[in-house]
């Protein structure tokens, strides 16, 4: 679903990845983990083409992207990225919402405007998405209304609306108070039981332990290494994997 | 971005549709042409004041004057009517000569300077100039007592001849005709030498003012007509001599006390009785009688600040957009539109509109020059206010709106703008006050708008003080509801911020 290959980027002098691989499968939970600045967020944002990179190649279901000339993109470039993103959803550590519209309005924005759906099957697609996510009651509140944990929901359900065959999830938590991580996991647990291949950057071990299917471990701008929770959490190979979790898992 | 275009388009539909509303056809006999079109265009500044041309004390929507007399009797015998076109007298000739109207009558003197740039007709004047004193003033009684002394005159006039020429006097230079015998009443000056028939207005009904000596010096006025328009010239001097020999002319100077043995040497004999309003009048009228002009000026301030800050905010919108998203020669020249308007007086720029453009043959309109230089000057400002608004949208509105698969320019038109409207629009209003007493200096270009108007009218009734308050007092409930609106607009984006 998602390859990534010989993926190279530079900021000015510093290079962050030296040419790394990854692939996702259809309907695979792939985790993200890893020290701060060890470049997972900048991996998804690759992946999404918010961020340009030097080398590699990057294939979504079947669109690839390559190199871009990051100053003067082609026109061509920049309808592959939005193809891309079409396939694939992000969902912000900022949430992102736009704060002129209310919830209904950010989750139809798109769809009408873009997948040119009629305004009122819009509507209904995303009265049913808040539906599941149990945030019906706050169609018509601004985001400037909610909680954190509502507002993050929020765009979950706008990522959603846009149908996507993949998630992208840039830490998603991590801009949230505590007693709110929970309601956003379990929306993202959710998906990830109904199949939807997800990629998630995120510093909750305990989450990744439970839904990934796979786990990555990066550290400045390399995979350390990949592999089932069970094994990364109880026997890692690789001896910065077993310094980084000693810091962060207090047992 | 349609919508964008849309306004873009009707913006320079517009401003094609006023540059040509005042548009002079050319090589057309300009006798014919004022006969075919029913009217004679005469400009003049009714701020130069009495007794030339001035807004009637009982009516000051009316202009009176022995000029406006002369005007009439011209158009008379033209078999026309005579319409009078306000312009500011320093640029009289140049926008007689931009063709903004047929001919000039304004107690221009005949001088081989000008001589050399348009045409005159015969004069219709000949004038003296007058020294005046206060009256308690016992040294100076005549010009030759002035050595050392401070006297006022008005710029480019013969009298500033003379008094430079006799060496050794402290020439005072102003720029209207009220405010040499006020400081001279005052003290600030010691004397004043103006034009005969200006004294007779300004000067000898003032009982702190006196006339010293004779009058001395000797010019005439004559009718100012476009190079090209000989045909025109030969009429206007028939004209005059006409109405010289049936006594008209005379009956209009006596009207206007203006008549003294010097004009023996145009005219000769008859009298008549007709009286003319004296200032004394003008200073008692009721001040009600100057409503309905100084609201018809206000109204001319409104409509020309509406129309430019409409121009000034889809300009401004275009600019920044420019500026901030297209490619290097649009938006480096976007930023250099800014910058240049932003970096020279608003004064300047519409001078160069208004009398500059002329020489590489686009002739603007008083109003569309107004509209013009007021609307392109704040364009600048306000394409400042969009792009702060639009740098203070957090950049992950755009990433947001990117990763829905919006492209850049659905963004911007959905996302990004809405919001940076929205904090643009505080600043907005405030820059709509600004230009709101900013259109005060489109008066420089022939505009009667409301700070104008009161400057013709406190110069034909010496009433600064009154009609001052009544203009600062229109002006200001003019603009106080737009801070107001400022303020609750302030109000409420705090309130969703």
């Amino acid at each position: 679903m998602i390859t990534v290959k010989r993926l190279h980027k530079y900021y000015k002098e510093h290079h962050l990845f030296k040419g790394i691989d990854l692939d996702v499968r259809k309907g695979e939970a792939v985790v993200l983990i890893g020290p701060s600045g060890s470049g997972k967020s900048t991996f998804l944002r690759c992946i999404n083409g918010l961020e340009y990179f030097q080398e590699g190649e990057i294939d979504v279901d079947g669109i690839q992207l390559h190199s871009i000339n990051r100053l003067h993109p082609g026109k061509e470039d920049l309808e592959i990225i939005r193809q891309i993103r079409l396939k694939a959803g992000m969902v912000f550590q900022q949430f992102n919402l736009f704060p002129h519209m209310t919830v209904l309005e950010n989750i139809i924005e798109s769809p009408v405007q873009v997948l040119r759906m009629e305004k009122h099957s819009a509507t209904e697609q995303a009265t049913a998405i808040l539906k599941r996510i149990n945030m019906q009651a706050k169609a018509q509140s601004f985001p400037h209304q909610l909680s954190g944990g509502e507002q993050q929901r929020a765009a979950i359900a706008r990522a959603l609306a846009m149908k996507p065959e993949a998630m992208l999830f840039d830490e998603p938590t991590s801009s949230l108070d505590p007693e709110m991580v929970g309601e956003v996991l379990s929306v993202i647990k959710d998906l990830v039981n109904e199949g939807m291949t997800t990629l998630i950057a995120t510093h909750e071990m305990g989450f990744a332990r439970e839904v990934a299917d796979r786990v990555v471990v990066f550290d400045k701008g390399d995979i350390l290494e990949t592999g089932p929770p069970e094994k990364i959490f109880t026997n890692p190979s690789a001896e910065r994997t077993r310094a980084f979790l000693s810091r962060i898992l207090i047992p | 971005m349609k919508r964008l275009l849309r306004i873009c388009s009707l913006v320079i539909g517009l401003i094609i549709l006023l540059s040509w509303a005042v548009y002079s056809e050319p090589k057309e006999d300009a006798v014919e042409k004022i006969r075919k079109r029913g009217y004679i265009l005469w400009g003049s500044d009714a701020e130069g004041g009495a007794p030339y041309v001035f807004p009637s004390p009982k009516d000051p929507s009316r202009l009176i004057g022995f000029e406006v007399d002369l005007a009439e009797a011209i158009a008379h015998e033209l078999g026309v009517q005579a319409r009078q076109s306000q312009n500011a007298w320093d640029s009289l000739i140049p926008s007689l000569k931009r063709g903004d109207f047929d001919i000039a009558i304004n107690g221009i003197e005949i001088t081989p300077e000008r001589k050399q740039e348009v045409l005159f007709s015969l004069p219709y004047y000949i004038y003296t100039e007058q020294l005046v004193v206060r009256k308690e003033e016992t040294a100076i009684r005549g010009i030759d007592n002035l050595k050392g002394k401070k006297a006022g005159t008005l710029s480019g006039a013969v009298a500033q001849n003379i008094l430079e020429g006799i060496g050794g006097v402290d020439v005072r230079i102003y720029s209207g005709q009220v405010e040499p015998y006020e400081d001279l009443a005052i003290g600030r000056i010691d004397a004043v030498l103006l034009d005969l028939p200006i004294a007779a207005y300004y000067a000898k009904p003032n009982p702190k003012l006196k006339y010293a000596g004779a009058p001395v010096g000797r010019g005439y006025y004559g009718i100012v007509i476009k190079k090209e328009d000989e045909e025109l010239k030969k009429a206007l001097d028939d004209i005059l001599a006409k109405l010289l020999q049936t006594g008209e002319l005379k009956r209009i100077y006596e009207k206007w006390d203006m008549w003294n043995e010097t004009q023996e040497a145009l005219f000769q004999d008859i009298k008549g009785s007709e009286t003319h309003p004296g200032i004394e009048e003008s200073r008692k009228a009721p001040l009600q009688t100057f409503f309905p002009m100084l609201i018809k000026g206000a109204g001319i301030t409104i409509f020309i600040s509406v129309a430019s800050m409409a121009l000034a905010v889809s300009l401004g919108l275009i600019l920044t957009l420019l500026r901030l998203y297209s490619r290097p020669p649009f938006s480096s020249l976007a930023t250099a539109y800014i910058e240049l308007y932003r970096g020279t007086p608003l004064l300047i720029q519409l001078y160069i509109l208004y009398y500059g453009l002329p020489n590489i043959g686009i002739s603007l309109s008083p109003v569309a020059a107004a509209f013009l230089g007021l609307g392109m000057n704040y364009a600048a400002y306000e394409a400042e206010i969009y792009r702060a608004g639009i740098m203070s949208v957090p950049k992950g509105q755009m990433e947001a709106a990117s990763s829905l698969g919006m492209t850049k320019t659905l963004a911007l038109r959905r996302i990004i703008l809405p919001q940076a409207l929205r904090i643009a629009t505080p600043g907005i209003t405030n820059d709509f006050i600004a230009l709101f007493k900013d259109s005060s200096l489109v008066s420089v270009i022939a505009m009667v708008e409301l700070t104008k108007t009161y400057t013709i009218l406190s110069a034909s009734t010496l009433r600064f003080f009154e009609l001052g308050l009544i203009v600062a007092v229109l002006y200001f409930a003019m603009s106080y509801p737009l801070s107001l609106l400022a303020g609750r607009l302030e109000n409420k984006l705090k309130g969703t911020a």
